[in-house]
């Protein structure tokens, strides 16, 4: 008796291919987090430097946070956080004149947190318009601790 | 004349691209996948100027509750107690000087929790910091 071989093609079976490849998907679309995590920069002081300098109130541009939910700025009369815009007008003509004057945000401890950053927000404004206009480079703004402040005689 | 019958035609949904689309979804969700170190859900202060937290920053994680969380960037968040926060920045300085660190606080907390917080960082002789924030709806425009 004669045996016909059958001749078979072989082959990679792909059938499950796309079973894999949504469970990937699953996977994936299960432990992706799309939530762009952004904030505010700030460098903190280095404290070794030997050319540090102890900055007088009356030479800077001296912000206090309150506990209020207000801010005062130099001699000015404390205004609402919600009016922080208009710390853009006061600091834009002297910032512009002269943009090494160094910026001191004391904030007082029992103040939100938001309240400092509300602040911080505007000046970090500031700087990014007075790089782009006058191509000023970065400002020097300053958050003392308490124990800085209190060192420097501010609050 | 004799027109001949119609053939039917079979009715069925082509799954030849089936693949491929799934394959593009994979390379989609896996270039787009981060995984967060910290997953605590709490109320960020918003802010305009927002530039984008560098892969691998260290978090410390204030809740309102004022509870400390901390992560070194690798591994997830772990709660630690508020004067521990110096040998963890001073063990993170030493592994890299230059380590971002990035604050998520909420917005709530009152200051003396992060002004703590800061005095320690400072102590460990850290630099780069970012407080995170969400964005605000721009009501003024200073340009």
């Amino acid at each position: 008796m004669k045996l016909v071989k059958k001749k078979e093609n072989p082959e990679i079976p792909t059938a499950s291919m796309a079973d894999i490849a949504f469970l990937l998907i699953v996977f994936f679309m299960l432990t992706t987090v799309i939530s762009a995590t952004k904030g505010i920069e700030h460098q903190l002081p280095q404290q070794d430097k030997k050319t540090q300098e102890n900055i007088e109130k009356e030479d800077s541009v001296y912000i206090k946070v309150n506990a209020d939910n207000t801010f005062t700025v130099d001699k000015e009369p404390p205004a609402s956080i919600d009016a922080v815009g208009m710390l853009h007008d006061y600091l834009y003509p002297k910032l512009s004149n002269n943009w090494k004057k160094p910026i001191i945000i004391y904030v007082n401890p029992e103040a939100k947190y938001e309240s400092m950053v509300a602040v911080l927000d505007v000046v970090k404004q500031l700087e990014s318009q007075l790089m782009k206009e006058k191509n000023i480079p970065n400002l020097t703004i300053t958050i003392p601790t308490q124990a800085e402040a209190e060192t420097w005689g501010y609050q | 004349m004799k027109i001949g019958k119609t053939k039917t035609v079979d009715a069925y949904i082509p799954t030849a691209s089936m693949a491929d689309i799934a394959f593009l979804l994979i390379v989609f969700f896996m270039i787009t996948t981060v995984f967060q170190v910290d997953k605590t859900s709490l109320t960020l202060p918003r802010s305009n100027v927002r530039s984008e937290v560098v892969k691998g920053s260290a978090f410390i994680v204030v809740t309102e509750g004022g509870f400390l969380k901390v992560s070194d960037g690798k591994e997830d968040t772990h709660p630690i107690d508020q004067s521990d926060v110096l040998s963890f920045a001073v063990d993170l300085m030493s592994k890299n000087p230059e380590q971002p660190i990035v604050l998520k606080v909420d917005q709530n907390v009152k200051w003396h929790t992060v002004d703590q917080i800061l005095d320690q960082l400072g102590q460990a002789h850290a630099k780069n910091l970012q407080f995170l924030t969400d964005l605000k709806i721009r009501q003024e425009k200073f340009e």
